[in-house]
């Protein structure tokens, strides 16, 4: 599953990140790496989403919600 | 004695309270420039402490030292080109182990460094503790000093703290990452050594090179692809996210669970339905306040600048000042500008509330907010701050567009930013909507800023379908702490900004009105007292067919527009030279003068000529801004020419439909 199909108030792990190679890595800045758990706090239906990671809140797109691959905790 | 000099560069992520703190460290000694070929904003100050003179420069908040984004670039060349001798690295306690990402790359260049670990009452708030012995010892027993920028607390520790490790030297490495790649490194190290021995920084620079980035090995060509056959950067950010997960688990400690503010605010400003409903509650509360509490002192303003009109008048009078001159100065420089100094208030006001929205740090919810609107446009919801910050001024708003991930949205929202109403637009609506529209004046003017927002949406929409592409929604932002709004930081927000605007009323407005002035009082014949005769009249009347359409058919209009581009404020100081009215910004006796000569002129035509103002070319300053974030004339030149034309169809559109609905 990816991350769009998350559900608010559960945490995920990050297995995967497939979106462009400048954004992966600027995620990856932000501490989103394989193996990380992820939050998500609250979403939207078109999938943008607020996410707690590492202690730090990021509201992401669809675009990226849906290239972030995630298993449940 | 001659004070020892000591140049700091203050580093850190964005939301760290960097800004605050350097306030607090410079106090009022600030010096706001543009690094060399960016417009990035660069800011300098100094503090003294003991028999040193410390120079600081304040760095963007950044996330990382690679170079993908100028930020990152501009940084980067800061700490390692300029004589810089510590690097100042604040440190938000609340998101210490995001934070400590950037740290750990700043070790790696062996500056001396110290860490101003801020927001340290924030973490007291949550129940939260962090060890600061053993913090240090995990970071190569750099100074780690705790700080709290907003109560100004820890700043004599911190400015001991610098002086004291700028005399002590470089710090010890601190990380070492798995064999493999260690293993690189040296070799790479040995590589450097060999072609560059003067180089300061080899280390980081192998660490780099094993990174891929490509702005190191521009500068510093070597063969990497004998050590490393791929980027590692991958997987060197994790083996660091892995090293800054020991310290976190060694370091911070939860004493009681407490609960979380920002989460609780969040539950209602962020809510998938109310979100939007409190954004635009907030956005009409912004601009009743503007124009209520403005207006208000606004009046006060007028009725001194009146008396001071008069006085001056009367003391030319006595001193037996020539004709040309008193009215030069009088119903030129002093009307325009006199004018344009009482609209004071309504932009203290508008900058104020946007200071207050962005410190606070609920302007990055606004991206969030405003995603699903945007998305639908083909935008992400991040363009939406560069369209707020428009409110204020447009300059900024186009620079802040860089924050965009992509080149295209980025291209699209500096075509659209303009039509956000600007301050400088401000003064026009108060003006007009004042004159024609009385009771209803609030309510006019807030049409018109939902108007440019409108036409910006409409054309976001229309570029998306023409180009096709398919939306890629690349919203990427970080959400911070809401947090009490600092004095300090408004005051000088808003103090920058009305100085941007006095300093624009003493030299561009007041430049333009003389010129007007000039325009007005000379034509073919010479000087002359009818202005129907003058240079103005045959250069406006020669445009008056074309703007007919939207109702605008007297030629004062038409130079007022013209000379509009210098800056949006100057239509009005125009037209108050135009229509020389004697007592500067007194509505009543502009009115009188315009029905004088454009009898016809109504609320109808007040209203396409403020919407005219609204989109037309943008000032001089944006325009410039535009070519240079661009970095294209053809494409200024397309931003410019749409914008006028979009201006005349819609100005037409509603003098002709209104016209229409009237006559029947």
């Amino acid at each position: 599953m990816t991350l769009f199909d998350g559900m608010s108030g559960i945490e995920y792990k990050i297995t995967g990140i497939y979106v462009a190679y400048a954004i992966e890595r600027r995620l990856e800045a932000l501490g989103l790496n394989e193996g990380t758990t992820i939050k998500i706090i609250t979403r939207k239906k078109n999938g943008a989403m607020i996410i707690k990671v590492r202690g730090t809140r990021l509201a992401i797109g669809k675009a990226i919600a849906a290239g972030i691959e995630v298993k449940e905790v | 004695m001659q004070d020892k000099l000591i140049k700091v560069a203050v580093v850190g992520n964005p939301n760290c309270g960097k800004t605050t703190l350097f306030n607090v460290l410079t106090g009022s000694n600030l010096k706001v420039a543009n690094w060399p070929g960016v417009t990035v904003e660069k800011i300098e100050g100094f503090a003294s402490y003991e028999d040193f003179r410390i120079d600081l420069i304040d760095t963007p908040g950044i996330y990382s030292l690679a170079s993908y984004t100028i930020e990152e670039k501009v940084t980067r060349n800061c700490i390692m080109d300029q004589d810089i001798d510590v690097i100042l690295n604040v440190v938000d306690a609340s998101s210490l182990e995001r934070n400590l990402y950037l740290t750990m790359q700043l070790i790696e260049l062996k500056k001396p460094m110290v860490i101003a670990l801020n927001m340290m009452d924030i973490i007291k708030e949550r129940g939260l503790e962090i060890d600061l012995h053993r913090l240090p010892e995990m970071l190569g027993n750099i100074p780690i000093v705790p700080v709290s920028a907003a109560k100004k607390k820890g700043i004599n520790i911190l400015l001991h703290a610098i002086v004291h490790h700028y005399e002590e030297g470089p710090v010890t490495e601190v990380f070492h990452y798995s064999e493999e790649i260690e293993e690189k490194i040296e070799k790479l190290e040995v590589m450097m050594g060999a072609r560059y021995p003067k180089h300061e920084f080899k280390r980081w620079h192998a660490v780099k090179l094993l990174e891929g980035d490509e702005a190191v090995l521009k500068d510093h060509p070597i063969e990497v692809e004998t050590i490393a056959d791929k980027s590692y950067e991958k997987q060197m950010i994790q083996e660091k996210y892995g090293y800054i997960e020991n310290i976190v688990e060694e370091v911070l400690f939860y004493k009681e669970k407490k609960a979380h503010i920002t989460e609780k605010i969040d539950q209602y400003l962020t809510h998938p339905v109310f979100g939007l409903f409190f954004f635009f509650l907030i956005m009409m509360s912004v601009f009743f306040l503007t124009f209520s509490i403005g207006d208000f002192l606004k009046g006060i303003l007028e009725n001194i600048l009146i008396s001071v009109s008069n006085t001056i008048s009367a003391l030319f009078n006595t001193i037996g000042v020539a004709g040309w001159l008193h009215s030069m100065l009088i119903d030129g420089a002093l009307a325009g500008v006199g004018g344009i100094l009482t609209f004071i208030p309504n932009i203290a006001i508008l900058f104020l509330a946007l200071a207050l929205l962005e410190d606070s740090g609920y302007m990055s919810r606004v991206a969030y907010v405003m995603d699903g609107v945007m998305g639908k446009v083909g935008l992400s919801g991040k363009a939406f701050l560069p369209m707020i910050l428009g409110f204020g001024c447009t300059v900024p708003a186009i620079m802040a567009t860089r924050a965009l991930e992509s080149e295209e949205d980025r291209k699209k929202t500096m075509i659209i930013t303009p039509f956000m109403s600007c301050s400088a637009r401000l003064p026009i609506y108060v003006l007009f909507s004042g004159m024609f529209f009385e009771k209803n004046a609030y309510l006019v003017s807030f049409s018109l800023y939902l108007l440019g927002l409108f036409i910006a949406i409409l054309t976001a929409s229309i570029l998306t379908k023409i180009k096709k592409e398919a939306r890629k929604e690349v919203l990427l932002i970080e959400l911070p702490e809401y947090k009490r709004p600092n004095l300090r930081t408004i005051r000088i927000y808003v103090v920058t900004k009305l100085k941007d605007y006095l300093s624009k009323a003493g030299t561009v407005i007041f430049i333009a009105s003389l010129i007007i002035w000039v325009l007005l009082n000379f034509g073919p014949a010479g000087m002359t007292s009818q202005p129907d005769e003058s240079f103005g009249a045959l250069i406006g009347k020669l445009m008056v067919p074309l703007t007919r359409p939207a109702g605008l058919d007297s030629w004062q209009f038409v130079v007022a527009l013209i000379s509009g581009i210098s800056a949006k404020e100057v239509v009005v100081s125009s037209l108050n030279v135009l229509f020389q009215t004697t007592a500067s910004g007194s509505n009543q006796s502009l009115l009188q003068s315009i029905l004088t000569v454009s009898p016809e002129f109504g609320a109808l035509q007040a209203y396409a000529f403020m919407t005219f103002c609204l989109l037309y070319t943008p000032c001089v300053a944006t325009i410039a801004t535009i070519r240079k974030e661009s970095n294209s004339w053809k494409f200024t030149s397309k931003v410019i020419l749409f914008q006028l034309l979009t201006a005349w169809l819609v100005a037409t559109l509603i003098f002709q439909i209104g016209s229409r609905i009237a006559g029947l």
